[in-house]
């Protein structure tokens, strides 16, 4: 069996934060004294990933999948447990360790904004001592990948929020790392630009099988990237496994749109069918059990008959899967 | 070592790549700079209107003292404020992590880091005004010019052991840019020799805060008032006050990771 | 009005309260300058047998602990925050709110001095004790004081919020201000008094607005001038509000209009 590239055990993390409540004297208040609190940004978690694996870490805000990628790059300092990443302790940033490894963030920029981007990129390649002919092959093939041609020679400054993206994920790979920690990378993208990023990280995984671990409460995502999900909820894990089966068990339901023609609307109740979720103009939203539906859908095309304008059966959005996972309370799903 | 020579150079030619672009605004900052250094000796020449000696400083000693305050303090602003102010900048917006993800000293990459090349128009006016005032003084010797440069280089550290001292509290508070103005304020402090300073004040600037001592020492060795022994204390002085400061700044940052719990 | 500068104040408040030791260094960094030349000074006068013209020792020190208190009361940065709004975008929506955006600068303006008085203070008496300062204050004095401090202010702050709004033209407007900065570094008796400045600086300093920020009102609250004198210096200060006050509502007017042609 083969090494895991990333081995957390009881992993934990408590902060400090200030509290003050509102009004002029509060204010006067806090002047002189502060209140403190502890805050459980990460309550103890355990998992492994493989190397070439693709992982997503989901959660609400604030559920600790940032604070948990922060210490396994190496930025913080666990207040208990372990972590091991490509059998390095992360935080003690060994130029070993840093060297292989990358860490992205969407909404942060690593690159001097003032200056091109291939000028950043010549300053990463002697940070990283990265030998001038396979910086060239790195380039080339980023540059192919994310069609940077026309972006690498301008100010930073001057490229739209989709390009400034494409350009960081290059700063951010022209080492070559074997581990990648993308924190919500596709954060306040177009949805076209969001498409060619996912396609980028799915075919760098597949071409360099470097391990990737991101953070996103995109759903799209993390469906398009990710076979498996860590669901992260208050600090503690909810969830480790295939995403398919996290649907199964959490939503064991399939959506039924029903649409009708125009004057039967009215006229017809399909509560008998499942459960209505909604219904306006002509279009009805059903609920019914994953096992029964098919059947249902049989007696719907058959009961309706002519009334019947189109029908369609659908998983249920991830979104309604992963808020049931969040609002459900429970402390784990078991897969 | 070389490496980081290297990385130097290439953060030095990346900001005057920037720089030569905007032509205009490169000219107003040295014209600026020419505005602010004569309004400075306008100063001086205000007060010498009234004596010929200020502690035993003539006017031609009190420029060449002016010239190495410029000096230091263009170096400071070439490469070491701007570098601060962004480091700080970074640890505001957590854009910090990146520099300490690099596999090269983070102290280096942080302290180092921009460059502001239009200030090189400062320290050579400062050179020039150091010429100047030397011109009117007694001839200078190779061994006064030799302690001469050992006293810049230790000012550059000393300003360099002051601001990494200053911006490790970035670490600690959040909003910190006013930090600069502690560090423009003591700096500004020696633009006149420390001696004229009273007792207390004089001792702070001279051992705790020792940017005074940057730049009045320079100005004692190559107008020949200062010996090898006070030459010595103050390489020993900066050694010192270098280490202290990195040590804090590491200190400073352990702290930002968590390390310290 | 005062309801929405109430709101204004609170919020100024609890923003400040968060930056408590930040303002504290500003206030610092303007302390020192005055000192340096304070002791500057002191070194003259002793090399000239203790006093320079009408000063001695005692009275510089009276000139530059006054100097130091009109500066904090006086003192406003408008140029630089205005500047990096407009750059930022962050003038837009100030702009499409019912209120001029002056009042935001002259709360924070106000609030800052507020709560780095009392630091301020503790430093001037630590100053005072260590000069030996001698003031020859009277209470008619006093009185006049209050009004000229006043007006200082208002000239001060008027004449950054004109340079100020060349941000609206131009993005360096860092030149400008840095220009203005050195015109008050040398006529608005900080590098001396402005009774001590040779010749042609002196008369400038008369003409020029500096003076009428810092200087006069410092000497009036050191009891420098008599209260004759005192009277004029104070017409002259008068004089440049209005100038100044005029050429804001001219400039801002102006202003505005450029930005929102330009696209805001």
């Amino acid at each position: 069996m083969t090494e895991a590239v990333v081995d957390v055990r009881e992993l934990r993390k408590t902060f400090q934060v200030t509290e003050r409540e509102e009004g002029l004297a509060a204010t006067l208040r806090s002047f002189v004294k502060r209140r403190r609190k502890d805050v459980n940004a990460v309550a103890g978690i355990t998992f492994r990933i493989d190397p070439g694996e693709v992982v997503g870490f989901l959660g609400p805000n604030g559920a600790g999948k940032t604070t948990t990628l922060k210490m396994l790059a190496g930025l913080l300092h666990p207040s208990a447990g372990e972590a091991r990443v490509l059998e390095f302790v992360p935080w003690r940033r060994e130029n070993a360790y840093l060297k292989q490894m990358t860490l992205l963030m969407g909404n942060r920029s690593q690159l001097v904004w003032d200056i091109p981007a291939a000028d950043s990129f010549r300053v990463l390649q002697e940070i990283y001592r990265v030998p001038d002919q396979q910086f060239r092959a790195t380039l080339t093939e980023l540059t192919e990948l994310l069609e940077l041609q026309d972006l690498v020679h301008k100010p930073v400054r001057n490229l739209s929020l989709g390009e400034r993206m494409k350009v960081e994920f290059a700063a951010g790979l022209i080492h070559s790392p074997s581990v990648a920690f993308l924190d919500e990378p596709t954060i306040g993208l177009d949805v076209s630009m969001q498409v060619r990023i996912r396609r980028f990280v799915a075919e760098y995984n597949r071409r360099t099988g470097a391990t990737i671990l991101l953070t996103s409460h995109y759903m799209d995502d993390v469906v398009a990237l990710c076979k498996r999900v860590i669901v992260i909820h208050r600090g503690r894990l909810l969830y480790d496994g295939p995403l398919a089966d996290l649907a199964e068990r959490m939503a064991p339901y399939k959506v039924i749109v029903v649409t009708l023609h125009n004057g039967a609307a009215a006229t017809t109740d399909l509560a008998g069918y499942g459960n209505v979720v909604a219904a306006d103009e002509g279009r009805v939203t059903l609920r019914v059990d994953r096992q029964v539906a098919p059947e249902r859908t049989a007696r719907l095309v058959n009961d309706l008959g002519d009334r019947l304008a189109d029908i369609s059966v659908e998983d249920p959005a991830m979104e309604e899967v992963i808020d049931r996972v969040f609002t459900s309370e429970q402390t784990t799903v078991t897969p | 070592m070389t490496r980081y020579l290297r990385l130097l150079r290439l953060f030095f030619s990346t900001d005057l790549q920037y720089e030569l672009e905007y032509r205009t605004n490169l000219v107003l900052d040295i014209v600026q700079t020419v505005v602010i250094m004569a309004t400075s000796i306008g100063a001086i020449l205000v007060l010498f209107s009234y004596t010929d000696v200020l502690n035993g400083w003539n006017l031609a000693a009190m420029l060449v003292l002016l010239g190495c305050f410029y000096l230091v303090q263009g170096f400071g602003e070439l490469v070491l404020a701007p570098s601060f102010e962004k480091f700080m900048e970074h640890v505001r917006l957590g854009t910090l992590d990146f520099a300490l993800l690099k596999p090269v000293s983070a102290q280096f990459l942080v302290t180092l880091r921009q460059f502001r090349v239009t200030n090189l128009a400062q320290m050579a006016l400062g050179g020039v005004v150091i010429a100047v005032g030397l011109g009117r003084l007694p001839r200078v010797g190779i061994s006064e010019g030799l302690g001469f440069a050992v006293a810049v280089v230790c000012g550059f550290v000393l300003v360099y052991a002051l601001l990494l001292a200053l911006s490790t509290l970035a670490f600690w508070f959040v909003r910190v840019d006013n930090l600069m103005a502690l560090y423009w304020a003591f700096l500004d402090a020696g633009r006149f020799p420390v001696d004229i300073y009273p007792g207390w004040l004089r001792v702070t600037l001279s051992s705790a805060v020792p940017i005074g001592v940057a730049v009045t020492v320079p100005a004692q060795v190559i107008s020949g008032r200062l010996d090898f022994f006070g030459l010595a204390a103050l390489v020993a002085g900066t050694l010192v006050a270098f280490v202290l400061a990195s040590r804090f700044w590491h200190i400073g940052l352990r702290s930002y990771t968590g390390a310290s719990a | 009005m005062i309801r929405t500068y109430r709101a204004l104040l609170v919020a100024q408040l609890q923003s400040a309260s968060q930056y408590r030791i930040q303002s504290v260094l500003w206030m610092l960094l303007e302390v020192v300058r005055p000192v340096i030349f304070l002791a500057a000074w002191v070194a003259v006068a002793n090399a000239q047998g203790g006093r320079v013209g009408s000063y001695d020792v005692r009275d510089f020190a009276a000139y530059y602990i006054s100097l130091t208190f009109v500066l904090q009361i006086v003192f406003s940065w408008n140029a630089y925050d205005f500047e990096f709004e407009v750059r930022q975008g962050r003038l837009s929506p100030k702009l499409l709110r019912p209120l001029h955006p002056i009042h935001y600068a002259i709360v924070e303006n106000f609030v800052w001095k507020l709560t780095t008085f009392i630091p301020l203070v503790i430093c001037l008496v630590i100053v005072a004790l260590t000069f030996d300062v001698r003031f020859r204050t009277t209470p008619a004095h006093l009185l006049l004081f209050v009004p000229s401090v006043a007006l200082g202010a208002a000239l001060s702050f008027l004449s950054g919020w004109v340079i100020a709004t060349t941000a609206f033209w131009t993005t360096r407007v860092h030149a400008v201000s840095t220009l203005w900065d050195r015109g008050v570094f040398i006529f608005a008796g900080m590098i001396a008094p402005l009774a001590l400045l040779p010749g042609v600086l002196q008369t400038l300093s008369l003409v020029l607005p500096f003076g009428y920020m810092l200087g006069v009102p410092a000497e009036i609250l050191r009891g420098g001038v008599d209260v004759q004198t005192a009277l004029v210096l104070m017409g002259g200060q008068a004089i440049w509000v209005v100038v100044f006050y005029v050429a804001y509502q001219r400039v801002w007017r102006a202003g505005v209009r450029q930005y929102s042609a330009v696209g805001a």
